[in-house]
């Protein structure tokens, strides 16, 4: 029980890094387009 | 009398202060977006009866097109129906702000221009309006993305902001 307590699981915290880098890349570019593409009111 | 308190694993605790610092991120940048920089979505200008809008003497859109109401500001009257817009081009100076007025007199539409933020859902009987300043010269291409029956995909015109 302690072993599992004391499990660090590197691989998946790496995988969900990259996934949520690649998301906040992808999410910022479409942020800033939706700027310069300026308002419409 | 015994108090019980919630585990909450490490991870867990990280990955909801994260979701809240997210949920915290995305308002500010959509209330930046909609109340600071104005970029809006539409909203139902008027209602119009679909069946005589197009040949109504009184509505602007029996007699769809540009018309300049004040230096370097427009409107634009825009008719959407199978399977064409009209006027399918429109020309104005670089620096025009046009504030675009379309509705359709038969089945749903929409009216996308390629590099702004305009991007309508046609609905008939109402009519979506937005307004857009084009800052650079070129030819913005605007379609129809809703599939709307087998000439779909001719649907489409541009605007010529020249220099």
């Amino acid at each position: 029980m302690k072993n599992q307590e004391e499990f660090q699981p590197k691989g998946t915290v790496a995988i969900l890094v990259v996934f949520v880098i690649t998301l906040i890349v992808l999410w910022g570019t479409i942020y800033l387009t939706l700027l310069q593409r300026g308002g419409t009111v | 009398m015994s108090t019980t308190s919630l585990h909450v694993h490490p991870y867990e605790k990280r990955w909801i202060i994260f979701s809240i610092v997210l949920l915290i991120v995305f308002t500010t940048a959509v209330a930046i977006a909609a109340f600071a920089l104005g970029i809006q979505v539409p909203s139902p200008e008027q209602r119009v009866d679909p069946r005589t809008v197009a040949v109504d003497p009184n509505s602007p859109w029996s007699n769809p097109g540009l018309r300049e109401i004040a230096p370097g500001r427009y409107e634009a009257y825009i008719l959407a129906q199978t399977w064409q817009f009209q006027p399918r081009e429109i020309r104005v100076p670089v620096g025009s702000r046009v504030t675009f007025y379309v509705t359709s007199k038969d089945v749903q539409h929409t009216f996308k221009i390629q590099d702004t933020n305009i991007n309508m859902q046609i609905v008939p009987g109402q009519v979506s309006k937005l307004t857009v300043t084009f800052k650079k010269p070129g030819t913005y291409p605007f379609i129809c993305s809703e599939y709307c029956g087998i000439g779909h995909a001719g649907m489409f015109g541009q605007i010529i902001v020249t220099p």
